[in-house]
């Protein structure tokens, strides 16, 4: 019984996380249409800031934060104008776009690997901060593990709102069902597009941020984030908000659970398994509409 | 030109081997140490191009196979012989492919890289897991009697076998198959293309290559354990050597392979901190600056290398019907008539060519095509008219098995062919033109028509099919633009093409979706007579249009459509004057939208 509360709510904590980063990721895919695979990169390369703010300058996470975001948003703004614009440019279709996105983002993944690589080395970081143990239904958590869970939902339910009770959501919602038909209505895609993908590129930095207080975090970690966040997508559905808070809830507990239950060494390979799975008998996502 | 482009590459190659073989020979360990990284990645670029070049798929499951491979040796080296290790890492290998290819290769974009890569990660997590729980140790030991200089040359005779292969197909019906496949799949299954079975056959041949450069490669490491079998730092190697090579022409690989394994082990050895960064950036000059690779800088634009000439892997398979070159379309079947003949009065013993009966297929909610019914007699012209989103483009999709539908059935000449996928109709005799013309771009003029005369049921290839397709494209009027690549014609010609792709493949029933739409008045006067004049030779055909004067000079019947129901059918004057017709036509209360 103790067990499974304790199952339910870490897994509840890191589907959380997960979910939060690939919001992300479906908001740059589904409206920019462009598959960033260099992702994880800048979500450890927010962690890694969160770690050297938190012990250079002892900026506490939640208020790096604040200066963590803009960086991140302005970041991947100029990536998407300067990299990305003239492949769209340039692209005769939607699929030539995707397998040229593909290769140029897997450049920018080698070469911001590459270079925390040089900064940071191989080895694993981690920092202390409210990592003072409560009691929850009897589990034991962190107090920084539910604050995390805590600025996701809120961080999730902003977005949320945003989304669907703004003038400026509501064009990002149209770019993403029909780039030429958002176009007839005067919305300027390209803005709108390199909004969607700054704005991706924050949330995923808020989801480094944030990990960073429970996780430990190396260099070379950023593909794994990548594929988890892709996984949630594909999963949820591409484009597909809740899709992706479900998905990513049901990866953080299967798992936990695999982890707990079966082997931690199969953690990995699970979670593959499961994507496939996904994959094979419902490409277009757990909740994502059948393809036309 | 293209000779010239054969000699080049053929020498280009040739080279390039017997440099490396020269450098094995009277090199120093380090020179033949080099030489084998050289040629191991030159075999598993190109190998990934035969597949990855031509469809488009770029797949990152390299290290899967590669690290299969090795493993294969790692576990059996020591307990048979050479040679059958190296069977049996191919044999795996090849029923790895299958498997993957069979699930995975409906898949396309994202999904196929994301997948490949996935696959390559969950077989790495499972070796690990297998090795740590069940056997107890991470690495394995490779003890083998094989030199430097064996493996060098076990490569270099994969490397002349590769390239022989990758001749071969580019020579043969599936070569031309898969660059079909690669432009637009849809169109490839209505040139008769299986487009399952090609891309999985290619998929294997590759992965069989790669699977055995990595059994070959395995000595080379005394230890391996699946971080360094299972390395996808490999995976991303070989995609970016092929792209910068060029993957789209047999010897690009190797033009990208050869000067980045000497980046790579440069930069390995004097910086090997930033080799990181570097690999990103030349991955990003690649897609930046050579789309297309060295080889397409070295060949100025040309498009594909020409396939066919000659006689070919395929050609003979299924004895190909004698060529009818000055009039390739078949002799009128049963019973010839005139265009002009009025078909109403004609009794209708003899199965109709087409039998549509209670056909429906929804989208979400919307009933896109409703208990739809009627036949279509042998050698008649029916339009199929109706508002916009009335359901004609459905019905037709329906027909040539672009879509299934939900209920129903379809019979052509007696026979069911519901649900059948596309190729397997057109093999029964039907042909389709789209109504967003769908014309191969890359491909020319000749090479678009070849493409069905070589995949329909009794094919033609090598001359036989060249010059039926220049007889088929002078019959459309694009007589001499052979080789014309398709994206330069205009918008009247590409659509002449898309007909001259269709009736290349020897069709009883021609479906047409909008074929006359857009064109100015003397072009339709054109199609019009091309119509008369292809159902004079005794085609059916069913005509969805818009255009009225078409309909009322060439069709006997027309059968009209409205919210997915038939709501007229009959003699063409009278169902034009039919008050339900003008009313959905004109807006009527319940016109569609």
């Amino acid at each position: 019984m103790l067990l499974l509360v304790d199952i339910l709510l870490s897994g509840l904590i890191l589907g959380g996380m997960y979910a939060l980063t690939a919001t992300g990721l479906t908001l740059q895919y589904g409206v920019a249409r462009i598959l960033d695979l260099a992702y994880g990169e800048v979500l450890v390369a927010a962690a890694f800031m969160a770690y050297v703010l938190f012990t250079g300058a002892a900026v506490v996470p939640l208020v790096g934060l604040v200066i963590v975001l803009p960086l991140a948003f302005a970041a991947n703004w100029v990536i998407y104008r300067v990299m990305l614009v003239p492949l769209v440019r340039r692209a005769r279709n939607r699929a030539a776009l995707e397998t040229d996105s593909i290769l140029a983002t897997f450049g920018l993944l080698f070469v911001l690997q590459g270079i925390a690589f040089v900064i940071f080395g191989g080895q694993y970081y981690g920092y202390s901060y409210l990592s003072a143990p409560i009691s929850l239904f009897g589990a034991t958590v962190a107090v920084n593990r539910l604050v995390a869970l805590g600025f996701a939902a809120v961080l999730a339910v902003g977005l949320y709102l945003a989304l669907t009770r703004t003038r400026t959501g509501t064009a990002i919602r149209a770019v993403a069902v029909d780039p030429d038909a958002a176009r007839l209505v005067a919305i300027d895609v390209t803005a709108v597009a390199g909004l969607a993908f700054a704005t991706g590129g924050a949330l995923c930095a808020a989801g480094g941020v944030l990990v960073s207080m429970f996780l430990t975090f190396s260099a070379g970690m950023g593909v794994l984030f990548t594929m988890k966040a892709l996984i949630v997508v594909i999963m949820g559905g591409v484009g597909n908000l809740l899709g992706a808070l479900a998905a990513g809830l049901l990866l953080g507990l299967i798992e936990t659970a695999v982890a707990r239950l079966v082997d931690p060494g199969l953690t990995l390979a699970a979670t593959y398994a499961l994507f496939l799975t996904v994959l094979l008998v419902r490409p277009t996502g757990l909740f994502g509409r059948p393809a036309r | 030109m293209s000779t010239l482009a054969r000699l080049w590459s053929g020498f280009l190659v040739g080279a390039t081997l017997a440099v490396l073989a020269a450098v094995a020979a009277f090199g120093s360990d380090y020179h033949v140490a080099l030489a084998i990284a050289v040629l191991s990645y030159v075999v598993l670029a190109t190998a990934w191009a035969l597949f990855s070049g031509p469809t488009g798929y770029v797949s990152l499951a390299t290290v899967a196979f590669f690290g299969i491979g090795a493993y294969t040796v790692a576990v059996l080296g020591e307990v048979l012989p050479w040679p059958v290790v190296l069977l049996v890492a191919a044999l795996v290998g090849l029923v790895v492919a299958l498997v993957v290819g069979l699930s995975t290769l409906r898949l396309s974009g994202i999904y196929f890289v994301v997948f490949s890569f996935g696959l390559a990660e969950l077989i790495r997590q499972l070796v690990t897991w297998y090795e740590v729980n069940v056997t107890r140790s991470v690495g394995r030991y490779v003890f083998l009697d094989v030199t430097q200089a064996g493996i060098f040359w076990q490569l270099f005779a994969l490397a002349v076998l590769v390239f022989l292969v990758g001749w071969l197909i580019r020579r043969s019906r599936l070569g031309l198959a898969l660059q079909v496949i690669g432009e637009d799949e849809t169109v490839a299954r209505h040139c008769g293309i299986d487009t399952t079975r090609a891309k999985l056959t290619l998929f294997a041949v590759s992965s069989v290559f790669i699977t055995v450069t990595g059994a070959v490669m395995a000595p080379r490491w005394t230890y391996i354990d699946p971080a360094i079998a299972f390395n996808p730092l490999v995976s991303f190697q070989v995609v970016v050597m092929a792209l910068l090579g060029g993957a789209g022409v047999l010897y690009g690989p190797l033009l990208g392979a050869v000067p980045l394994v000497l980046l790579f082990d440069l930069i390995g050895a004097h910086f090997p901190n930033h080799f990181s960064i570097l690999l990103g950036l030349v991955f990003i000059v690649v897609v930046y600056g050579l789309p297309r690779g060295v080889a397409g800088l070295i060949r100025h634009g040309t498009t594909s290398p020409s396939p066919g000439g000659g006689g070919s892997l395929a050609a003979g398979q299924r004895g190909g019907v004698k060529p009818r070159m000055p009039e390739p379309l078949s002799p009128p079947p049963a019973e010839l008539r005139s265009a002009t003949s009025p078909l109403q009065g004609e009794v209708k013993k003899e199965t109709p060519l087409l039998d549509i009966i209670d056909l429906g297929k929804s989208f979400g909610g919307v009933r896109a095509v409703d208990g739809l019914t009627f036949s279509v007699p042998r050698g008649s012209i029916v339009g199929l008219i109706g508002p916009n989103g009335s359901g004609k483009t459905t019905a037709l999709n329906l027909i040539s098995g672009l879509i299934t539908p939900r209920s129903g059935e379809i019979r052509f000449a007696g026979a069911p062919i519901t649900g059948l996928r596309s190729d397997r109709i057109v093999h029964r005799g039907i042909a389709r033109t789209f109504q967003l013309v769908r014309v191969l771009d890359d491909l020319s003029c000749a090479e678009n028509v070849m493409a069905a005369v070589a995949f329909r049921a009794h094919p033609l290839w090598g001359e036989k099919a060249r010059h039926q397709a220049a007889a088929l494209l002078t019959r459309v009027g694009l007589g001499g633009r052979d080789d014309v690549t398709a994206q330069n014609l205009t918008y009247i010609d590409s659509k002449r093409l898309e007909l001259a792709r269709a009736l290349a493949l020897d069709p009883q029933l021609l479906l047409l979706d909008e074929w006359l739409a857009g064109l100015n008045p003397t072009e339709l006067l054109d199609g019009i007579a091309l119509i008369a004049s292809l159902n004079r030779d005794g085609l059916t055909i069913v005509m969805v249009e818009h255009v009225m004067d078409a309909i009322r000079s060439l069709c006997d019947r027309c059968i009209v459509m409205n919210t997915g129901r038939k709501i007229a059918d009959g003699v063409t004057a009278d169902v034009l004057a039919d008050p339900e017709v003008v009313r959905a036509y004109l807006g009527g209360a319940d016109a569609g939208d």
